[in-house]
């Protein structure tokens, strides 16, 4: 056996050791919820092949779940970045919906730009107003110290009134029975990758933030210190890092990313601003960062899973009449398992 | 003695992981005597009188009291079967009172309305008869660690324990204070007490206990009378073959180093120091030089602007009409980064809490503070994980720092390999000036040693070290000068001839020299 | 006597309160031995569906309180197990709860129910009348003639804090958060007072939860708590930590919601969306005020671990 063959066999290894308890709770996951189905009378096993083949059987799925696996990594990335610097971003929701108020607003308002103008300008103001959106509790935990899960929290409440307003009283559709606002610019609309099924560009985007993010927070000095500072922030203090700014900045990358995915769902999947479009990303959002652990390197692929699943979900709905809070309970028990499985590994050694 | 032993713990196992901390100990004590356990840190008494007092449970061995086979599960069933503890961190609410810290978790008189006044007046009994004056009403937080400590004796004597613990109680004394404490424990002896007294200082040991019991990685070596024991012959046991106490600094017993060259040019200069203190006590106009190749001591009891003073110098806390010059440049102005860069190092007092990364690699607990500088990040802000890791590498070579590598989580280092870390990070460069608070706490001694060397090491090179330390024998041992601190402010200089260890001890508790 | 509209406001605020007093008391309980939870919307939602569910089927009130205060307590129990004993970060865990009293909530409902376009209802919890105590004029209709579970929230608060600060019992219990080393070091149980506030504090707040279906619309809907477990949150940091200023601070809430919800809003021309936010962004502000002044327990949100070894010898 050669050298680079044993360093291969080695990673491959230590891979398979960190993923297997990921493997472990996803099956015993999967077997809590089967067990409940079979109890309620559904097929379990047309179940489980609806959630997790849906996404791969047809063009079409696969598609719908590239779609989900936007807002879904970028709502994950908007809470892990503030978390290695030890800051719970949850208000990802009310991020994304002003961040599609804006991108809205101007999509609306200046419906006549060129593509080339239009969309850039549409999706930055999208990432501007999520930063905006962000600021007021990043500032009252920069200077006052207020904790920050709290406030971001309660924004999201207000987001909903926000866009209820906006979509019913400023740019309203008439003809919607939903609060909805009328169409944005055709030169708003991020241009299609593919055509049938429809698959639009934000997903080069998408792509290009997680490598950006992953770039920036494992080598780059100040990935280093925000690393540091959710490590231990008094110490990263005493040692000189700018902790509080750090903090202010961490959250602020956050509120963008958010602000982004809410341009990126108006841009790209309903061209106009329609409440309701945050869905449940937030929660999905979150569930995909503490599933891997922080992680920035692992959570496109977390992402990935949970859209899988979603879009399977939908199907799960449409087809067995089992309702959608199913695969979130699925979610949430991965998620504890996965937690578990830390603290029987801290009590072994 | 013929009386029967009021505890006798045999076989006494405990591991912690695969660290086997206490390997069959047999101890027997006594009452109307003062046992002194005796040993380096790691060495084991702190844990085998947490075993005792029902924190930690053996893994093997059995606790017998009043001759009685017992189980002890918690403190409470301790202090049910009289035995009390007194730790080396007091364990006190600072925003409740003196009473209701001693009352608490005691069944209370009168319920369900809680009235005091009983439980004051008793207090205050007890502390008059043992020499331990303390005001039930007053606030914790408002009190001196001398008067806090009265307060942790009183919460065991109220509960009229028969054998009291006491883990290195003289930390935070001055010496006019320990003479006091030893008067009270003596005071408990005549009275029928057993009192256990754990220290690593000799002096103490040879002043107050009857019995000397001397214990070293776990394992307990001698029982004898201290008649019969000599302090050489008990530093013997104490160090066995890990330390050559031919060349030893710690066990020298006389001051270390070469006198510093005088002139010395100064490296840092502090005028006019005033740092506010919101929970601490603020310090007030210090003015303070340290030379090349000198080591300041600084002398004081914890709490009276210490840390206050640490983190005026580096930048941490608000300041005010002060001026710092580090070899010249005027840093009064600069942030921590900034001072920290122009050329200090730090050694935190607190290494967990100021100075750690636990869910970091090692290697990044390594560049902490100067991550920024190259090699480790480039000009464009990218880091340079390749020299990280190889500097990591040769600090864990240098330092003799036990881990599994540099990408080991430092969350299993053990606390002597904290302090290790902590020192390469501080020592690795030549630094102009380093700050050090409390380096040796909670060491071993061959760990004790290595960083006096290292500090000696400094000295030759023309280093100057800020040295705080609560034990004074250490700045005896070490300073070129010593600073006393008294609430806040430097209340005298001696230099090397002029060390006494009494007049330092009248300057730590606010008496005067002109009296 | 005239039911002149503040009669009618005075008596809808004190209808309000419940809900912020039985959870911020359990979040201050539970934090006052070091246990921040988070997981109080969750658990809210949970108690209103079970609660429902349970009035529902049973076609009994109690029956659904009954149930949701049992359900209250497992979750309690999930939050304490999984910090206390399992160690696990406390926001995680509470995170975690969160989202399972989410699902979970929804998921019972569409069970049971199934979807229908008629939502079931349960009849309205009763009011009380104190007798003679109700006939005075003005204070008697809005003190004294309300339901039960308005009385519970108003004694519970003074009994709480009776227990906290004039029993030995509360006084070991606020130690418990303060220095959870020292009150063991001293006999105290640290982990059975975390236990028990945990469950206890989870009780109430599923039965903050039961209380708005069963008084407010008598059904229960996905919306139903409207964020109200968080504005507990802050109502706990803004009553200091104490029972008795949380039971005053619960009026400031209860009063902001009211004037949001529930007021014609033609007066003003104000949208009614923004008014609607109003609880919201008063809620920032008080959080603001409240993290400048108050002291939480020192050792909120760190678990206690009695074999830590921070010093080695």
């Amino acid at each position: 056996m050669t050298e680079g063959m044993r360093l291969r066999l080695a990673v491959i290894g230590r891979l398979g050791r960190g993923l297997l308890p990921y493997l472990l709770s996803f099956l015993v996951a999967f077997a809590v919820v089967g067990l409940v189905l079979a109890l309620l009378g559904f097929d379990v096993w047309r179940a489980y092949r609806t959630i997790l083949g849906t996404s791969f059987r047809t063009s079409n799925g696969f598609v719908q779940t590239l779609i989900k696996w936007i807002p879904i990594v970028l709502q994950a990335l908007a809470f892990t970045v503030p978390l290695v610097a030890g800051k719970f971003n949850i208000g990802g929701e009310g991020q994304m919906i002003v961040g599609a108020i804006g991108a809205a607003a101007v999509g609306i308002l200046l419906a006549d730009l060129p593509l080339p103008i239009l969309l850039p300008l549409l999706l930055l103001t999208g990432v501007l107003c999520g930063m905006l959106w962000v600021l007021g509790p990043a500032w009252l935990l920069y200077r006052f110290g207020v904790n920050e899960i709290l406030t971001t929290v309660l924004l999201n409440f207000t987001a909903f009134e926000l866009i209820d307003f906006v979509a019913t009283k400023i740019w309203a559709d008439p003809r919607a029975g939903h609060p909805t606002t009328v169409a944005i610019g055709a030169g708003g609309m991020l241009p299609l990758l593919v055509t049938r099924p429809p698959l639009h560009s934000g997903l080069l985007i998408a792509l290009a933030i997680v490598i950006i993010v992953y770039v920036y927070t494992h080598h780059t000095a100040v990935g280093y210190e925000l690393l540091a500072t959710g490590a231990n922030p008094r110490a990263a203090r005493v040692f000189g890092l700018p902790v509080r700014r750090l903090f202010l900045f961490s959250l602020l990358f956050g509120g963008a990313l958010a602000g982004l995915s809410g341009a990126i769902e108006v841009a790209g999947v309903h061209g106009r601003l329609i409440a309701g479009l945050q869905s449940n990303f937030l929660l999905l959002g979150i569930i995909t960062g503490l599933i891997a652990k922080g992680n920035n390197a692992a959570v496109p692929f977390v992402a990935f899973f949970i859209a899988v699943l979603e879009v399977g979900a939908s199907a799960l709905q449409r087809t067995m009449a089992i309702p959608g809070e199913m695969t979130f309970i699925v979610e949430a028990l991965i998620l504890i398992f996965v937690l578990l499985n830390d603290v029987v590994r801290r009590y072994r050694s | 003695m013929n009386e029967q032993p009021l505890i006798r713990m045999e076989g006494i196992r405990k591991a912690f992981g695969p660290v086997q901390a206490l390997s069959d100990v047999d101890l027997t004590f006594q009452a109307h005597e003062v046992h002194g356990l005796v040993g380096g840190n790691g060495a084991g008494k702190t844990t085998l009188m947490n075993v005792l007092y029902g924190l930690y449970k053996p893994d093997a061995g059995t606790i017998y009291v009043r001759g009685q086979a017992t189980t002890i599960r918690s403190p409470r069933e301790a202090l049910a079967h009289g035995i009390g503890m007194v730790h080396q961190h007091f364990l006190q609410i600072p925003a409740f009172t003196v009473a209701e810290n001693i009352v608490l978790g005691t069944p209370l008189p009168a319920r369900p309305l809680m009235d005091l006044s009983t439980v004051e007046k008793r207090i205050a009994q007890l502390a008059h008869h043992f020499g331990l004056e303390v005001d039930p009403r007053a606030r914790i937080e408002d009190l001196s660690m001398g008067v806090r400590q009265r307060v942790e004796i009183l919460k065991a004597l109220y509960r009229q324990v028969q054998i009291l613990i006491l883990d290195e109680p003289t930390t935070h004394l001055t010496p006019q204070e320990v003479d006091s404490l030893f008067e009270s424990l003596r005071k408990m002896v005549d009275a029928g007490m057993s009192v256990v007294f754990i220290t690593h200082k000799l002096r103490e040991v040879m002043a107050v206990c009857d019995t000397i019991s001397v214990l070293r990685d776990g394992r307990l070596l001698l029982t004898r009378p201290r008649t019969e024991l000599s302090e050489a012959m008990i530093v013997r046991h104490m160090v066995g073959t890990d330390v050559d106490i031919g060349r030893s600094v710690l066990f020298s017993g006389r001051q270390q180093g070469d006198e510093a060259p005088t002139p010395m040019p100064p490296v840092l200069e502090v005028q006019g120091l005033w740092v506010a203190g919101e929970e601490g006590t603020p310090v007030k106009n210090i003015t303070l030089t340290v030379g090349a190749g000198e080591i300041m001591g600084i002398a004081g009891v914890a709490g009276n602007g210490q840390q206050e003073l640490v983190e005026g110098i580096l930048g941490l806390r608000p300041t005010r009409q002060q001026r710092l010059w580090l070899q010249g440049r005027d840093i009064s102005a600069a942030s921590t980064a900034q001072r920290l860069a122009a050329g200090i190092a730090y050694v935190p007092e607190d290494r967990q809490r100021d100075g750690f990364l636990p869910g970091a690699s090692v290697a990044y607990n390594l560049i902490l503070g100067l991550h920024r500088q190259t090699p480790y990040s480039t000009r464009r802000g990218f880091l340079n994980h390749r020299a990280v890791t190889e500097s990591a590498r040769q600090h864990i070579a240098q330092f003799h720092i036990r881990t599994r590598g540099p990408e080991d989580i430092a969350a299993n280092l053990s606390g002597g390999n904290i302090q290790r870390v902590m020192l390469a990070r501080a020592l690795t460069r030549p630094v102009p000036l380093l700050i050090a608070h409390n380096p040796t706490s909670g060491l071993d001694i061959p760990s004790v040693e290595f960083i006096y060397s290292r500090l000696l090491e400094r000295k030759r090179q023309g280093l100057a070290t800020l040295l705080l330390s609560d034990d004074l024998d250490e700045l005896l041992l070490l300073s070129d000068r010593i600073a006393v601190l008294y609430r806040g402010e430097i209340v005298g200089i001696l230099i090397r001839s002029q060390f006494d260890r009494y007049q330092i001890g009248r300057l730590m508790s606010g008496v005067s020299d002109h009296d | 006597m005239t039911n002149s509209p503040w009669i009618n406001f005075a008596g809808l605020v004190m209808l309000a309160i419940v809900p912020y007093v039985l959870a911020a008391q359990g979040t201050m309980l539970a934090g006052r031995t070091g246990l921040f939870i988070v997981a109080q919307e969750g658990i809210m939602l949970v108690g209103a569906s079970v609660g429902f569910l349970g009035a529902y089927h049973f076609q009994n009130l109690a029956a659904g309180l009954g149930l949701a205060l049992l359900v209250g307590g497992l979750f309690g129990l999930i939050l304490a197990y999984f910090t206390t004993t399992l160690k696990m970060d406390q926001f995680v865990v509470g995170l975690a709860v969160f989202f399972l009293g989410l699902g979970l909530s929804n998921l019972l409902f569409k069970i049971v129910i199934g979807i229908t376009l008629q939502p079931p209802r349960i009849p309205t919890l009763k009011a009380w009348s104190v007798p003679f105590l109700a006939d005075i004029p003005i204070l008697g209709p809005i003190l004294f003639r309300q339901n039960g579970l308005v009385y519970f929230s108003i004694l519970l608060s003074f009994f709480l804090y009776y227990v906290l600060y004039y029993t030995g019992t509360g006084l070991a219990l606020r130690a418990t958060g303060e220095n959870p080393k020292a009150a063991d070091s001293l006999g105290v149980h640290v982990t059975r007072y975390r236990y028990v506030t945990a469950i206890f504090g989870g009780m109430l707040m599923a039965l903050a939860g039961a209380f708005l279906p069963m008084v407010y619309t008598g059904t229960y809907t996905d919306g139903i708590v409207r964020g109200r477990g968080w504005l507990a949150i802050a109502l706990t940091f803004f009553g200091g930590w104490k029972p008795h200023t949380i039971l005053l601070g619960s009026f400031f809430f209860a009063g902001v919601e009211i004037l949001a919800l529930r007021v014609q809003v033609t007066a003003i021309g104000l949208p009614h969306q923004f008014l609607r936010m109003l609880p919201y962004l008063g809620t920032i502000l008080v959080m603001t005020l409240a993290f400048r002044g108050a002291r939480p327990p020192a050792f909120l949100g760190q678990n206690y671990d009695r074999e830590s070894r921070t010093t080695s010898s």
